[in-house]
């Protein structure tokens, strides 16, 4: 068996069933074994950055390891925003490129590129290959350490020569880093019992760690008002009513108040990104805080905590439910102001009735939360639509909610959709982007039409790039930077060239309708919804800003300051 | 001619040992970098299968921040702070 052969032989032991890849000259020799290989699918995206994107975003729907593949030189750089991407949120992948033969490494050879030195900033761990007995277990170790503690993405670079040359069948297992963990709660529980005010803040570490139920039956046990990262919406649930929503630049009123007001921030799974906290210097700034992370390196890293765990969430969470089972927690009165709070200054707008007004952002995405099917997972790409998603669709898992957190890579979604769909063939999954995030992995339309996958594409048309033209109009005094695109494709058009049907809808009272379209249609389609290009995101905290300074809508400002005040 | 004097910034040495992998020292170079400190003298000496990899530094941030990056690094066995006469010591 060659380098090759086992790679394949180690997908099949491991379970992997879908690689996302496109060949090339130092990865022909794989590519060669693929053809009598039965037990893998190999996905041919028709860009290599959407073969780490898909392979991204199936990786997140199904919790399970996403493997992407490319050659060397171009195919490896046009990995690497995939590969990032998969690095900031931490998703677990493997990344498997041919180089150049051993023998012409470090000549400049055609399609030669330092790819190890190239992806060190955003890889977990990466190799190249030197020696062909040592794949096996280099593979091995990969796999594990990809998955293991906190996720990301492991690179195996392997010259030409290496993947033709017999390799030894036995993969001695390698020793892993034993993970440090402190898991004693005796200090935290105090510390949560002795609160007035505790607050709940969880994020992308929740699923990460595989610990969905073991978190939602502690936020119950707990009972304590929730704010969530953009990674951990839908961590709670979509029935828990202490939960107040999104925090930070484009969060809720609401959740930023109660940040602002607890007297203990209980943080599962997050990281404090600069994106929630906004200043850290006005932070929760009367809260203690109990940090619990499976990456000791989060723990300090940017406000320190009073009481910290690391280690499994799901043993250290149902340690903390068993303990609140016993005796609850009395916060009865700071339930009742959350939840005050969040009946004013959550995200509720009301929708125009008016059947002949446009459509906004907002009010399409509530009704697309009221239509779809609960197990439904949206794919985001970047920007105004990504934030009206995560505002306004009412998330029941985490895992349905696909985008880009710590990136944040327009071109994501369509890929990820894509991933999503293989690893869960049942389930509606929906891209929502926008004008300009469609087009940078537009491609992928022939990706979906080759393996008629049932994706749903949504592409919200304001017809230029609105989140900068947002930040433009309110930190720029308006003044307008290269973010039209009034002479976009038609979209629809585009779409029927792929053979993918298509609908434009424009108006309030088309929106049920294109949905309900998209929905029962039996294969991929493309719905265009014309929006108004100078709706905003509300509310904004300024970048750099306050989380207490948050910027409402003009219009709602003096009836939210009454409200919230 | 006096050469201006930049503000000083806070100085430590970290002893790293790590497996003698093709880009070990890099791999730590860019961690310590990207994490905000300047390496003003640097020895290493190859023994076994390992590294072992005396770094001073130069930086403003907590160097506790940065020790806790590098133990994370898959290849770090080890990274001891020397703190004047004492070893502030975290096995990785
Ligand atoms: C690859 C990449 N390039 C640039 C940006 C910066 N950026 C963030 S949002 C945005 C505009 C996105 O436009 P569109 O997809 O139309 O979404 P909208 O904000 O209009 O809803 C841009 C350019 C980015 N996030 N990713
Ligand atoms: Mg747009």
């Amino acid at each position: 068996m060659n380098g090759a052969q086992h790679i394949l032989e180690a997908f099949h032991r491991h379970n992997i069933s879908t690689v996302f890849g496109y060949p090339g000259g130092c990865i022909m020799p794989l590519y060669d074994a693929l053809v009598d290989d039965v037990g893998v699918e190999h996905v041919l995206c028709r860009h290599e950055q959407a073969c780490a994107l898909a392979a991204d975003g199936y990786a997140r729907a199904s919790g399970k390891l996403g493997v992407c593949i490319a050659t060397s030189g171009p195919g490896a750089t046009n990995l690497i925003t995939g590969v990032a991407n998969a690095h900031r949120d931490s998703i677990p992948m493997l990344v498997i490129t041919g180089q150049v033969p051993s023998g012409l490494i470090g000549t400049d050879a055609f399609q030669e590129t330092d790819v190890l030195g190239m992806a060190l900033g955003i890889v977990k761990h990466s190799y190249l290959i030197d020696n062909a007995d040592e794949l096996p277990a280099i593979l091995e170790e990969a796999m594990e350490l990809a998955e293991g503690g906190r996720p990301g993405p492991v690179w195996i670079d392997i010259p030409k020569d290496i993947l033709l040359t017999e390799v030894a069948q036995a993969a001695t297992p390698t020793e892993q880093k034993p993970a440090r963990a402190q898991t004693d709660i005796t200090d935290a529980l105090a510390m949560l019992r002795s609160a007035k005010k505790p607050l709940l803040y969880s994020g992308g570490g929740v699923s990460l760690a595989h610990a969905e139920t073991a978190f939602r039956e502690f936020a119950e046990a707990s009972g304590m008002p929730g704010v969530v990262t953009l990674k951990g919406i839908g961590n709670a649930g979509k029935h828990n009513p202490n939960d107040l929503g999104m925090l930070g630049m484009h969060g809720s009123r609401a959740a930023n108040k109660a940040v602002d007001e607890c007297d203990l921030l209980f943080v599962v799974g997050a990281r404090l990104d600069d994106r929630a906290t906004g200043k850290l210097d006005g932070f929760a700034p009367n809260a203690r805080m109990i940090h619990i992370d499976a990456d000791a390196a989060e723990i300090n890293k940017l406000r320190p905590a009073d009481t910290a765990l690391r280690g499994d969430l799901n043993s250290i969470l149902e340690a903390f439910t068993k303990a609140l089972k016993d005796a609850p927690l009395k916060i009865g009165d700071w339930q009742t102001l959350c939840k005050t709070w969040c009946t004013t200054g959550g995200f509720h707008t009301a929708d125009n009735e008016e059947a002949l007004a446009p459509i906004t952002g907002p009010a399409f995405i509530r009704q697309m939360s009221r239509i779809t099917p609960d197990d439904t997972i949206i794919a985001c790409d970047v920007g105004q639509h990504q934030m009206w998603v995560a505002q306004h669709y009412h998330f029941d898992h985490p895992r349905h909610h696909l985008t880009s957190g710590g990136l944040g890579t327009m071109g994501f979604g369509m890929p990820a959709a894509i991933g999503a769909q293989f690893a869960d063939r049942s389930s509606t999954v929906i891209n929502v982007t926008g004008d300009g995030s469609f087009m940078m992995n537009a491609q992928e339309l022939a990706t979906i039409r080759r393996y008629n996958l049932p994706v749903k594409l949504i592409v919200l048309d304001n017809q230029c790039l609105g989140m900068v033209r947002q930040q433009q109009e309110l930190f720029y005094n308006n003044r307008e930077s290269q973010i039209n695109l009034d002479d976009n494709p038609d979209f629809v058009a585009m779409a029927r060239a792929f053979d993918i049907p298509a609908l434009h809808i424009e108006r309030t009272d088309q929106i049920r309708r294109g949905i309900e379209t998209l929905l029962a249609y039996d294969g991929p389609m493309l719905l265009h919804v014309s929006i108004s290009r100078e709706e905003n995101v509300w509310p904004i905290v300024k970048p750099g800003g306050s989380n207490k300074d948050m910027i409402d809508e003009p219009r709602r400002t003096n009836a939210n300051k009454e409200q919230v005040a | 001619m006096s050469q201006p004097r930049e503000a000083s910034k806070p100085s430590y040495t970290l002893n790293c040992r790590m497996a003698h992998e093709a880009a070990a020292l890099e791999r730590l170079c860019q961690v310590v970098r990207i994490r905000g400190f300047r390496i003003s003298r640097m020895n290493m000496e190859s023994a076994g299968g390992h590294l072992d990899i005396a770094l001073t530094l130069e930086g403003s941030r907590p160097i506790s921040m940065l020790q806790s990056q590098l133990e994370k690094l898959h290849t770090v066995a080890s990274v001891d702070l020397e703190l004047g006469d004492r070893v502030q010591s975290c096995s990785a």
